[in-house]
């Protein structure tokens, strides 16, 4: 299961994948205000979704870490932080790519671009520890991603309170129906792939723990034998 | 002379043609058209033309950015694998070794 | 012996070693007086109409160095000692720990403040509105630096067990004291501008402060202590250095 899991999900990306191009392309007209470039929305969105998803994830799994010592939370955890950090690098450069091209900006400095690329450092902390901590450091590694799991919605709340040139929350819902069909099978194509990826770095992660002990018992052992 | 006679046929046949169409209707005459109004939609056309290019261009950049991350990380995934892989291999020799 | 009162006991400890002498109060106090002078230098010549942009920014930024530097020296007095263990096997309730550091880091953090805030006044006129409202300042302050104080000392603590390495604890605190930092800057924008939305600001930051101290409360032990195992990281460890 675990070995298929991922390849599944690749596939299953493969094939919706050009289906996805083809809504968005061909099928959805040109939005009146922003024009053609208004297309990256459909994939910008989405893994904006796949980075706070996975941010909470990583959270949950370290949550989960903490309290039961699991060591199946504890690969989900990096696994799902090293994706942040992925789907985090691509909603901070396909943004700005947006902003360039429709007000001229790449950088605006507001609120949700701001909160966005700290959650982004957070995660990118959260994998510095946990890869340079020193040996007890894993469960601080932990609660940074608590941390940054709660951030995530009080990313989606700071947009709410403060003014801010970012579309509004609440374009995403007034989209007019042929838009939402084609923002579903962007993300299923983006989700699909995120997952299989977190899925390998899962078991890569499981495995590499699992040959830590076997090494350790290894040495053991030879050094009672001699 | 015949060279002749044919240059300077045209000037014989010319005041024929414009009688032409008040007789059988065969051209009509454009309207509305002037060449300001030409200019200025030619210019808002440039315009669009410019705004639509720049869009693919960033569209292009955006999407490849975002599938060559994907396909990075992957290839990192890769890699990994491939050092557990042989991680297992010394391993195991070590295990054999021992035997 | 109550949570409260063990927490007080052990900060009037803390306070008192600190009182003997006075590293962490003066070496912190005369950092804030020369960052204060760094700003007065570069911003001498802003324009009246960018100030009151440019002052919230200067004030959370001397917050934000000075917790930290407060922070790797927090628990470095039960670092040099090893006084940690002990403190960790007394039968003392970890959260009273929690909460006495945080309330010292706090206090440190206030102390300064008292140097910022009126040094502000007198460099940039436009503060002069931190002298005419008083108490709505000293609101302001002391919920930004709560919430400094409160998330910061739990990764302090984090990594005051390890041996030393103090440059994750920068990695770590700025992304995510942040938040609070940007909401503090937010109510004091609107405090300078006379904002009629700062009553909400601060309500805002004060839910803020509570999810955050519970939030950091709760994990302090889970992340100085651990559940009691020896954990995957010390075999991991030796695993790597065997191979």
């Amino acid at each position: 299961m675990a070995r298929t899991l991922p390849i599944l999900l690749l596939l299953a990306a493969a094939v919706i994948f050009p289906l996805s191009v083809r809504t968005i392309f061909l099928e959805v007209g040109i939005e009146r205000q922003l024009g053609t470039v208004q297309k990256i929305f459909y994939f910008h969105v989405p893994l904006a979704w796949i980075m706070m998803l996975y941010g909470v994830v990583c959270g949950i799994a370290a949550g989960v870490q903490l309290r039961r010592q699991s060591r199946m939370a504890e690969a989900i955890a990096i696994a799902a932080g090293e994706m942040v950090i992925v789907t985090g690098i691509a909603v901070l450069v396909t943004g700005p790519i947006w902003g360039h091209a429709s007000w001229g900006k790449a950088w605006t400095w507001d609120a949700r671009q701001i909160s966005t690329g700290l959650l982004w450092l957070v995660f990118v902390a959260y994998v510095l520890v946990r890869r340079y901590g020193a040996a007890g450091s894993e469960r601080l590694a932990a609660a940074l991603a608590i941390f940054g799991a709660v951030d995530v919605p009080i990313i989606y709340y700071a947009v709410k309170i403060w003014k801010t040139t970012h579309p509004s929350n609440e374009v995403v819902g007034t989209l007019p129906p042929e838009m939402w069909a084609a923002l579903w099978p962007a993300l299923g194509a983006l989700l699909a792939t995120a997952t299989a990826l977190v899925a390998v770095r899962t078991r890569q992660e499981l495995v590499e723990m699992d040959l830590d002990d076997v090494w350790v018992e290894a040495e053991d052992v030879k050094g009672e034998a001699t | 002379m015949t060279a002749n006679a044919m240059l300077w046929a045209p000037e014989a046949e010319a005041p024929a043609a414009p009688a032409a169409p008040a007789e059988g209707d065969e051209y009509e005459a454009v309207e509305g058209l002037d060449r300001a109004g030409i200019e200025c939609t030619r210019a808002f056309e440039a315009v669009a033309a410019k705004k639509t290019a720049s869009d693919y261009a960033h569209i292009v950049w955006a999407y490849g950015v975002l599938w060559s991350l994907f396909a990075i990380y992957g290839v990192m995934l890769w890699r990994r694998g491939q050092r557990l892989r042989g991680d297992v291999q010394a391993l195991r020799a070590r295990l054999d070794a021992k035997k | 012996m109550r949570l409260s009162r063990q927490a007080w006991l052990l900060a009037k400890n803390d306070l008192r070693q600190e009182l003997r002498d006075l590293e962490l109060v003066a070496t912190a106090g005369f950092f804030t007086l020369v960052v204060l002078v760094m700003f007065g230098l570069s911003f001498a010549s802003l324009p009246l109409r960018a100030q009151p942009l440019a002052i919230p920014g200067m004030l959370w930024l001397a917050v934000a160095f000075v917790g930290a530097l407060t922070l790797t020296r927090i628990f470095d007095r039960e670092r040099e000692s090893d006084t940690l263990r002990a403190l960790l096997t007394a039968p003392v309730d970890r959260l009273a720990i929690y909460a006495s550091k945080a309330a010292v880091t706090l206090v440190v953090l206030l102390g300064c403040c008292m140097v910022l805030v009126p040094g502000l006044s007198f460099l940039f006129p436009v503060a002069g509105v931190f002298a005419e409202r008083p108490g709505t300042t000293a609101a302001l302050v002391v919920l930004g630096c709560t919430a400094y104080a409160g998330v910061g000392t739990l990764f302090a603590a984090g990594l005051a067990t390890s041996s030393g390495k103090n440059v994750l604890l920068s990695v770590i605190l700025y992304p995510l004291t942040s938040p609070a930092l940007m909401w503090s800057l937010v109510a004091t924008r609107a405090l300078l501008d006379g904002h009629p939305d700062l009553p909400t600001y601060l309500v805002q930051l004060a839910a803020l402060d509570v999810l955050l101290l519970v939030l950091a409360g709760w994990l302090f032990e889970s992340v100085l202590v651990g559940p009691g195992r020896s954990g995957t990281a010390a075999r991991r460890a030796r695993a790597a250095h065997r191979r």
